[in-house]
């Protein structure tokens, strides 16, 4: 009996110890102060200020909660930074000018490498390039499915989403969006994704199986340029960052229907969502602002000043 | 005996999979000098097409020709005509009604007559000389004293993801881009997006798009449109005697957006 429980609490905090505990912030990447604002979710506040190095857009977490990831344009590098001690830690070789990327289950960073047309993956084990995947003209956005075993990436010159298998590091499907597409994001069971199009202004919905296009919309608001895209929870809801149209678009995931419209800061980018679904922040980027957006009222409840054109989010919860 | 088995097996086997792999080759002629901006801009295209096409089997070619050798050849075989050269030959050429459904494309002539004349085939890529007028009005009436020129395009424009373009533009071709070089660039890739949508050659339905259905990125901003007159609906580029863009028309708070530049309708 003691000995079975003894085993269970040692099992216990083997797991806890692997994932670390969320630091309940929220990072943003500033693409022209070449630094990340760190803002504590209770108190909606920056606390922190780092320096990452030039043009700092993509920005997301390890699986295991422990490092910050930051890709750094100009410096054709990822930033790593400790979470526990908020310092930049190194910096790894990511290829010509690194936009955004995706962090996969197994700890693979994917991203786009804009100028090359290509996408490259990440072992940040030993921080080398693995594998390079070329792709179409100005590759964007890039998700990876929950599981991992799928990677999409758009390309906003060539009009598409380049569905690579992670099994084999190859393209397996390439399917045409509307005009310049950026942000990608799957449902939580991975069955579906979705698309945003900038100048095409449509969000489109991808069946994960057949890897067709099942859906597609356009969104009913002036000055209307999808950006960023994230799905609530429960798969009901998407909300898209809609650039120079100043707000965050609340759509039902099923009919493609606007729902409500939230206006945020000026020329919206970056999005993140807290994982219980309650709570968005977005990356203002002429505004130099983050709004907190709360998903119950569908209201902007504080404006946070951060660096200048805030790009990216992570949310650490 | 076994071999024919086999032969068949191979033909069973084969055949359908060079039947799915099989390649839309799409030619399309260019009439004009080919050591210009406006046939370096149409070869940028055309790389970014091939770069498209290669995930979808379609595969592109610029094929320059005389007056003389477009004429010998049949208007059924065309899919779309590239043109660099006078108002009066690009006319004589849209008017010609052996190319009546081949969409052409004027790269290089700003000339009013092009777009007043409203041929259902002729697209003119550049903004009009009515539209650079219109654009630089639009200026004087807010900076009465700041002398500005028009232009489509410009080496220094960022916006919209133009230095993405400007940059490969010049890492290919070692040049600015110019007006004429976005103009051979954005006939192409508005030829390739086309083709990529509708899976076909045919100049019938490339018309058919380009005049109902198009939503161009012509990295310039919103998404472009042709007007009855076909003209491209697009933002100008303002630039003072330094050569520095000051400003995009339509100003801010101008009535009717983008159409506020040119004559928009054929009434």
């Amino acid at each position: 009996m003691k000995f079975k429980s003894l085993l269970l609490s040692t099992l216990i905090m083997a797991s806890t110890a692997a994932m670390a505990e969320p630091s309940h912030r929220v990072f943003i990447s500033n693409e022209k102060s070449d630094s990340v604002s760190v803002i504590d979710m209770k108190t909606n506040a920056v606390i922190k200020t780092i320096n990452v190095g030039e043009r700092p857009r993509g920005i997301g977490l390890s699986p295991d909660g422990d490092k910050l990831y930051i890709a750094v344009s100009e410096e054709n590098a990822i930033a790593v930074v400790d979470l526990k001690t908020l310092q930049l830690e190194k910096k790894l070789d990511a290829g010509d000018d690194p936009e955004t990327f995706d962090v996969a289950p197994n700890g693979y960073i994917y991203l786009s490498n804009e100028d090359d047309a290509q996408a490259s993956v990440i072992d940040p084990k030993s921080g080398k390039v693995i594998e390079t995947i070329p792709v179409g003209i100005e590759p964007e956005g890039v998700a990876v499915s929950p599981d991992g075993s799928l990677v999409l990436v758009t390309s906003e010159s060539t009009n598409m989403v380049h569905v690579i298998d992670t099994a084999k590091h190859k393209v397996v499907k390439n399917i045409l969006v509307a005009a310049r597409p950026r942000g990608l994001a799957f449902n939580s069971d991975g069955s579906l994704a979705y698309s945003t199009s900038e100048v095409g202004n449509e969000v489109t919905v991808i069946d994960t199986k057949s890897l067709s296009i099942i859906k597609k919309a356009s969104i009913d608001l002036k000055n209307s340029k999808p950006m960023d895209i994230k799905v609530s929870p429960d798969g009901k809801t998407l909300y898209v960052t809609t650039g120079r149209g100043n707000s965050v678009a609340v759509l039902d995931a099923d009919t493609l229907e606007m729902k409500a419209n939230v206006p945020v800061g000026k020329r919206v980018w970056g999005l993140g969502m807290s994982k219980d679904g309650s709570t968005l922040y977005t990356a203002d980027g002429v505004s130099s602002t983050v709004s907190v957006v709360d998903t119950k009222t569908n209201k902007a409840i504080k404006t946070i000043e951060v660096g200048q054109f805030p790009w990216g989010v992570a949310v650490d919860d | 005996m076994i071999n024919i088995k086999k032969l068949a097996l191979l033909i069973v086997f084969i055949w359908p999979s060079v039947l799915l792999a099989e390649t839309m080759e799409v030619t399309l002629l260019y009439v004009g000098p080919t050591d210009s901006q406006a046939w370096a801009g149409s070869q940028q295209g055309l790389d970014e097409a091939n770069l498209q096409g290669q995930f979808l089997g379609q595969n592109y070619q610029i094929k320059s020709v005389t007056m003389k050798e477009l004429q010998d050849l049949p208007a059924s075989n065309m899919t779309a005509i590239l043109v660099d050269a006078s108002k009066k030959n690009v006319l004589s050429l849209a008017q010609d009604a052996k190319y009546s459904q081949v969409p052409i494309f004027n790269l290089t002539s700003t000339d009013d007559a092009l777009r007043s004349a409203c041929v259902p085939n002729l697209f003119n890529i550049l903004p009009s000389d009515q539209m650079d007028k219109d654009a630089i009005a639009q200026w004087q009436a807010k900076n009465p004293d700041i002398a500005v020129k028009a232009q489509a395009w410009h080496e220094d424009f960022v916006k919209f993801a133009a230095s993405q373009l400007n940059k490969r533009f010049k890492r290919n071709h070692n040049v600015n881009m110019t007006d004429d070089a976005w103009a051979g660039w954005a006939s192409v890739k508005m030829i390739s997006d086309t083709v990529a949508r509708t899976e076909s050659i045919k100049s019938t339905s490339l018309l058919e798009h380009l005049k109902n259905d198009l939503s161009f990125d012509g990295q310039k901003g919103d998404t472009a449109t042709f007007r009855e007159t076909g003209q491209l609906r697009q933002i100008v580029l303002l630039v003072n005697d330094k050569n520095e863009i000051v400003a995009e028309a339509p100003l801010r708070g101008v009535k009717n957006g983008l159409d506020s530049l040119g004559k928009t309708t054929c009434q």
